[in-house]
């Protein structure tokens, strides 16, 4: 917060990481909550985050999971009906976001956190060049050196493989999407912010815009010293440029880890019905497996017990009533009862077994699971006419007792 | 069931900075989709996938070449005397959320087409609802459930299940799905393609699906044809299995390139192929249109036009003039 008062020099705004490292933020005990007709409706409970410096942490989740709220949070960003109700937001040199307020949350925003926005490539202004907006961002944030701002902006886009001089010339409906895209990664790193939050960066681009976008992130994350924050729905994505996941289902993170741990032994029955439902390019295709049901809005996140009970084959009484406690094995994090009961059970060890596409828990592994698929199936959709039965259970992997 | 040769579409610029300039959206495009089978359209956005869909629903006129369907070319005909062919086509949306009616209930919006159907089929009214409930559970949802309700009353995956359904009144040959899982939940969207699989298996019809995901056509049918579609150009087509795992054209390979691993369950593939620009802006026309994004272009490709073929014995056709399999996908950690 001091360092807000440090007038702005030239040599802040260019190049390196001079007198800044890549932030830590810690997320502690997050509720957002949306005031609605029928009261006040939590949208993110309870988060616990981590982003550890230096790291890339990818958070996914479906529509109405809480992602982007989460993400708004850093910036304490979250807009009426919304507000945060909970919890605390605590990013090193800053210090907690969610009690600050006017021109300190003004100054802290762009200069320490940089924030690409979910379709970055339609927030750009139509009647103004790409410079003019530069300067616009320059001058809103008193940065003296406007050339050193220029000129800053002109080799962050060199480096991601754009005619730097050219594209502060044009006007956005001169780029392509992907252009757009750097131009949004760019205003998000040109005052020096350490911590870089991008909301579904590469939405609506080209696969191979995507994965050209995606390296890009990571080179620049790397470069510069960056913390990370990725929010996407696209496990792929995550797959792709995070080094941590967080998986988030119904405004709560249910499952979190090193992202090779989280993919290659999932742990939660949503992480593991979704990396199902991903078809793949190899191997049996007839294993990609619909996740019945669908995912829950704002107005019918259970208040209490598991969020995901609904569409979940290992679902016990105890998910209903219940919060799913939070295990902790390694570095990676699973909130679910069934998870933690085979723990109790089997003792740890036997949870890291290695997982594979198409392996699912067998029913009776879990005391008490359960339930009909009278009781799961959603209120309008029939396991019929081409939804794949939710009994698809198969037996684990061998090598267990 | 419906073939195409030499299709061509240019669209002209009207107003704008860029008034009067062509862009050719196709060049020739051969295709056939058989009666119960099964396509794909994949390439990225501009390359003209969409419009060639467009074109095989009838909803946008070509400027030369032939389509055929079910043996009628369909350029001896007036445009009156095509529409009962292409009704045999419909088209399903990207977007569920604006292909409804919004003041229109499900029951409404499936008895418009329903009634007129009834009537030219000298069907009794109390066909029509029978029919609705049937087709709603036939995409897989609660008739009950769902008839009363309002578009923003159901989510994206039941909206476009409806909107299938919808599709389904005039009880078409075919189905032409263009995106029709991008804007759907990610754990919603296996449903929606079980249920365009299922469709095809149970009552027999052609499906062509129009994407950027190859693993999405591989699922919707893996026995069906892929059609690489690069500026208005198909630059490769085959059994969608041996364009997968053998590739031979480096703009199919940057494609598959681009498919992001999962790391922890995989390993990429051995050869990516990147392409060297992001964008070739030069919109030469001359020699290969990829040539100048291809990082194994040379001489010959700037100047020679390459033509759609079995070049070097390849099982799939494809129009390169250097092609060569190269193991770009990623693979299952551990083998298989």
């Amino acid at each position: 917060m001091t360092s807000e008062k440090v007038a702005v020099t030239a040599e802040s705004t260019v190049k390196g990481t001079a007198g800044r490292t890549a932030p830590g933020v810690r997320v502690s005990g997050l509720s957002v909550v949306y005031r609605t007709p029928a009261g006040e409706l939590p949208a993110v409970s309870g988060i616990d985050l981590e982003l550890v410096p230096g790291s890339i942490t990818g958070v996914v989740g479906e529509s109405g999971s809480g992602k982007s709220t989460l993400a708004l949070s850093l910036l304490n960003a979250v807009q009426p009906p919304g507000r945060i109700s909970a919890g605390s937001v605590e990013i090193d040199g800053l210090g907690d976001v969610v009690r600050l307020t006017g021109e300190a949350l003004r100054k802290a925003r762009g200069r320490h956190i940089g924030y690409v926005f979910q379709a970055a490539q339609n927030s750009l202004n139509p009647l103004k060049t790409i410079g003019k907006q530069l300067l616009d961002l320059g001058r809103s944030h008193d940065v003296a050196d406007l050339r050193g701002l220029v000129r800053e902006a002109r080799d962050l886009l060199g480096r991601m493989g754009m005619d730097g001089a050219r594209v502060l010339d044009s006007h956005q409906h001169e780029l392509s999407g992907g252009m757009r895209q750097r131009v949004g990664i760019m205003f998000a790193l040109v005052l020096n912010a350490h911590l870089v939050v991008l909301d579904e960066p590469t939405t609506a681009l080209d696969m191979i815009t995507q994965a050209t976008i995606l390296r890009i992130v990571r080179e620049v994350h790397e470069e510069r010293g960056l913390t990370t924050l990725v929010i996407t729905h696209d496990l792929g994505v995550v797959a792709e440029v995070a080094d941590r996941l967080a998986v988030m289902y119904g405004g709560r993170v249910v499952e979190q880890g090193p992202t090779a741990q989280v993919l290659g032994a999932p742990r939660h029955p949503y992480t593991r019905g979704l990396l199902q439902a991903i078809p793949r390019l190899v191997g049996d295709i007839g294993e990609a497996t619909a996740l019945p049901g669908r995912p829950p809005t704002l107005g019918t996140i259970p208040a209490e017990g598991c969020v995901f009970r609904e569409r979940c084959v290992l679902r016990t009484d105890v998910c209903e009533t219940e919060d799913p406690p939070v295990l902790s094995q390694g570095e990676s994090l699973v909130a679910c009862h069934a998870v933690a009961a085979k723990a109790r059970r089997d003792g740890p060890a036997t949870a890291a077994r290695t997982w594979e596409p198409g392996d699912v828990w067998a029913i009776d592994e879990i005391p008490g699971a359960g339930g009909s698929d009278e009781e799961r199936r959603d209120e309008g959709i029939r396991a019929a006419g081409g939804v794949p039965q939710v009994a698809g259970v198969r037996r684990g992997q061998g090598g267990q007792a | 069931m419906i073939t195409g040769r030499g299709v061509t579409k240019t669209f002209r610029q009207r107003g704008g900075v860029l008034a009067g300039r062509e862009v050719k959206a196709l060049r020739g495009v051969d295709f056939a989709i058989e009666k119960g089978g099964a396509a794909s359209f994949i390439g990225e956005s501009g390359c003209g996938k969409t419009t060639l869909g467009r074109i095989i629903a009838g909803l946008e006129p070509h400027d030369s070449g032939e389509i055929v369907i079910d043996g009628t070319a369909m350029s001896s005909l007036r445009p009156r005397q095509r529409q009962p062919y292409f009704r045999r086509i419909q088209l399903i949306h990207q977007d569920p959320y604006s292909a409804l009616n919004p003041t229109r209930t499900v029951h409404q919006t499936l008895n418009a087409p329903l009634t007129l159907r009834a009537g030219q089929t000298r069907r009794p009214r109390s066909w029509v609802d029978e029919r609705a409930g049937e087709l709603l559970s036939l995409v897989g949802l609660d008739p009950g459930y769902v008839l009363p309700r309002y578009p923003h009353q159901l989510s994206g995956g039941m909206r476009q299940r409806v909107v299938i359904a919808r599709a389904l009144t005039v009880d078409p040959e075919m189905l032409v799905a263009d995106e029709a899982v991008s804007m759907i939940d990610v754990s919603l969207r296996l449903g929606i393609l079980a249920l365009l699989k299922d469709l095809r298996e149970r009552l027999g019809v052609s499906v062509l699906f129009i994407t950027h995901d190859v693993a999405t056509a591989r699922y919707i049918g893996a026995d069906g044809e892929l059609y690489v579609i690069y500026r208005g150009q198909v630059v490769e087509r085959g059994p969608v299995e041996t364009i997968i795992s053998d590739p031979v054209h480096p703009y199919t390979q940057s494609l598959l390139s681009a498919i992001p691993v999962l790391h922890g369950l995989e390993r990429p593939g051995e050869q990516v192929v990147v392409p060297t620009e992001a964008l070739d802006e030069s919109h030469r026309d001359t020699g290969c249109l990829f040539a100048r994004r291809c990082p194994f272009g040379t001489e010959r490709c700037l100047t020679e036009e390459p033509l759609l073929g079995h070049g070097g014995g390849t099982p799939q056709e494809h129009a390169c003039h250097h092609p060569m399999s190269r193991s770009v996908v990623a693979m299952p950690v551990g083998g298989g």
